[in-house]
């Protein structure tokens, strides 16, 4: 089905392993991700996977990349998050500029850094200063911060954070930032469309998590739980519906690893991921509205995922891919 | 429809307005906490008009429409009133008015750890012996179950060959030794509604708790569910338009005319529309004494499944900007009516019953 090797497979089962024995997102949600998490997850070289082995990282391949990313996320979207921000936002925006040397921090888990891809407005002055407000920015406890105006810079801490509860990926802080800080441009272009473009298999990955995570619940749940003297795995409606979920699953994870068109990829993954995760939550009745069932968090990070890196734009971009010419929408 | 009702529809989304502030909505929803403050306020106002069924559903559909946790925290103190009303003795209906009046705090206890949708099997005993009844098991998700003063319980007061011949319903004072309520924390939406698990050791129960006549209690609770039902599609629709009401007000202040977010907004207003006729339709027949469950499921299912649908689509058009907590807090409250009175599948299952059988 995919083209997994069996370095691969043998990765897949290394990470399965560190989630089962160190992973317990119900706390993580409640305590956040700590310093002795991080310290795990940079041991373990995720912190940095796609961060060179000069500064500390994995340096894998694409495909070690999203097996992580995917692994992660059926047990802690909120982890697999801090990862793809790290080595799919920021690392993209700081390497090969002054910044990249800071990347050993990072893969290192010593300093947090963030990534503002919301559409917050900022003003620059010729002091190297920047103000304005960040709006709902995950990991806001960082060291530095990029954002993106006309060109791509980087915020210097330290900010001045309001913290906030929010719903998805509880286990990263979450808040707004008072901005007036210093300032530095990495690149003379805005690069977050090519950034978050660049990422779109990283998503798909986390996505692909999500998706897995959820079903796994639903499917055991339907194994063990009876209603009318009979399993509920035994209800055609729901048999049919998870056996669908199951199959766009595996779609999903086929073309995903054997590298098929990143739009098509994404797209795929977004029109799944909530649909999948609600019915995960609705199988489980009235427990799947609680979070001791570990079910309802796939549901709530899924439709955060898409919220924020699929809209409209997204929506947009993919059809300029398939006419492939820039289309004159009205 | 219910148009003659419009001017107490205005008072109560200006009470909801003026009182479920986004402040105080995201405080009782963070801090888990049942808005008793509120409660007696509404009473107060004289929200609530139990004498009147459609009063009671515009008044739910209005107070979600603001903030379903507490729209629903506030006219819950009266859940399984109508089971007292229908089915109870002189002195048991005389209570209601104490129910009413904010004295007490009523709850309805069917669900049990090992079945929600199930009530024919459920497990709870109420064992005669001598003139009173000794009750043992255990209850779950039992809306106003810490918080409540007595509860409707149903229970197995005998075997029969059928099982649902066998269960009878009490009014349960929950001061009684033996009553232990353990409130569950942890609930994705309508935070600030209190939700429990119970148990019973050996309480004694007088036959004067009993409601109704023994071995009756499954026709008096889907009784109950068919009319509670139609509280719930009201519910559901307050939520959707909530929703809606933050899609609009997000597209008008910022000017979006892409022709992408114009679909979606005749999607979902027509959802709604749906689900407002369904509702109130089957309420015309429910509130005039001729109930018809199949239309009341229709509109229950739908309704949940259009608070479901308006609230992701919000948080979908909405994008990074719903990632405040007054956009994602309709989201998380929406996902509950599809599970409690009746998960859609249940649903389901009743209406195709009713349609095959011709009613």
């Amino acid at each position: 089905m995919s083209n997994l090797d069996e370095e691969n497979n043998i990765l897949i089962d290394t990470v399965r392993e560190f989630c089962e024995k160190n992973i317990d997102e119900k706390k993580i949600e409640e305590e956040k991700i700590g310093k002795n998490m991080n310290s795990l997850l940079a041991s373990q070289g995720f912190l940095g996977a796609k961060i060179g082995d000069k500064y500390g990282g994995s340096a894998l391949d694409d495909t070690s990349y999203h097996i992580i990313l995917e692994e992660i996320s059926k047990y802690s979207p909120s982890i697999a998050m801090k990862i793809f921000m790290i080595n799919s936002l920021y690392m993209p925006a700081v390497i090969n500029t002054e910044y990249e040397s800071i990347l050993s921090d990072v893969s290192s888990g010593k300093v947090n850094v963030s990534v503002d891809f919301m559409n917050d407005k900022y003003s620059l002055d010729y002091n190297s200063n920047v103000s304005g407000i960040i709006k709902n920015i995950l990991n806001p406890d960082s060291k530095n911060i990029v954002l993106f105006d006309k060109k791509t810079i980087i915020a210097e801490s330290p900010f001045k954070i309001n913290e906030k509860d929010f719903m998805g990926f509880k286990g990263l802080k979450f808040g707004d930032i008072e901005l007036d800080n210093k300032y530095n441009v990495v690149d003379d272009k805005n690069r977050k469309e090519d950034i978050i473009l660049n990422s779109y298999n990283d998503l798909s990955a986390i996505a692909l998590g999500i998706i897995s995570g959820a079903i796994n619940k639903a499917m055991e749940y339907s194994k063990v739980r009876t209603t009318f003297g009979a399993y509920l795995k035994n209800y055609e409606p729901l048999a049919f519906k998870l056996s669908e979920m199951h199959s766009k699953e595996n779609i999903l994870r086929s073309i995903l690893y054997n590298n098929l068109d990143k739009y098509y990829t994404f797209n795929f993954a977004m029109d799944s991921i909530v649909e999948i995760a609600r019915f995960s939550v609705n199988i489980h009745g009235g427990y799947g509205y609680f979070k001791d069932f570990g079910v309802e968090k796939f549901y709530r990070d899924a439709v955060i995922l898409k919220s924020i890196f699929y809209g409209n734009e997204q929506l947009r971009q993919l059809s300029n891919h398939v006419y492939s010419e820039k289309l004159n929408f009205i | 429809m219910f148009e003659e009702y419009n001017d107490y529809r205005k008072t109560i989304r200006d009470f909801a307005l003026k009182e479920f502030t986004d402040g105080v909505a995201a405080k009782y929803d963070r801090d888990e906490e049942y808005p008793d403050d509120l409660r007696k306020k509404s009473l107060s106002l004289g929200i609530i008009d139990m004498q009147n069924p459609a009063k009671i559903l515009i008044a739910i559909e209005e107070l979600c429409r603001i903030d379903a946790g507490l729209g629903i925290s506030v006219t819950t103190p009266y859940f399984g009133a109508e089971v007292l009303m229908l089915f109870g003795n002189d002195e048991q209906r005389e209570f209601l008015n104490d129910v009413y009046s904010g004295k007490y705090i009523l709850g309805l206890g069917v669900t049990e750890p090992s079945g929600g949708s199930d009530v024919a099997h459920i497990k709870t005993t109420a064992t005669k012996k001598g003139d009173k009844y000794i009750l043992n098991g255990s209850k779950m998700f039992i809306t106003n179950g810490a918080i409540a003063d007595y509860l409707v319980v149903l229970a197995r007061t005998s075997n029969e060959e059928k099982p649902h011949h066998g269960l009878s319903t009490f009014l349960l004072n929950t001061k009684l030794n033996g009553f232990k309520a353990n409130k569950l924390e942890g609930k994705l939406g309508v935070r600030a509604t209190n939700t429990a698990e119970l148990t019973f050791n050996n309480i004694e129960l007088s036959k004067d708790d009993l409601i109704g006549e023994e071995g009756k209690g499954f026709y008096y609770i889907m009784t109950f569910f068919n009319i509670s039902r139609i509280y719930v599609a009201a519910q559901a629709l307050g939520i959707a338009e909530g929703a809606f009401d933050k899609i609009l007000n997000y597209v008008k202040s910022n000017e979006i005319k892409d022709e992408n977010t114009m679909f979606g907004i005749a999607d979902i207003s027509t959802r709604i529309e749906a689900s407002k006729e369904l509702t109130y339709n089957a309420a015309s027949y429910l509130f005039k004494f001729e109930p018809r469950p199949q239309l009341t499921s229709m509109a229950k299912a739908y309704a949940g499944e259009t608070a479901v649908y308006s609230s992701e689509k919000a948080m979908e058009i909405l994008g990074v900007n719903s990632l405040n907590e007054n956009v994602e807090r309709i989201f998380r409250n929406a996902k509950i009516m599809e599970i409690w009175e009746g998960t859609s599948d249940v649903e389901k299952l009743i209406i195709s019953r009713f349609i095959l059988k011709g009613e």
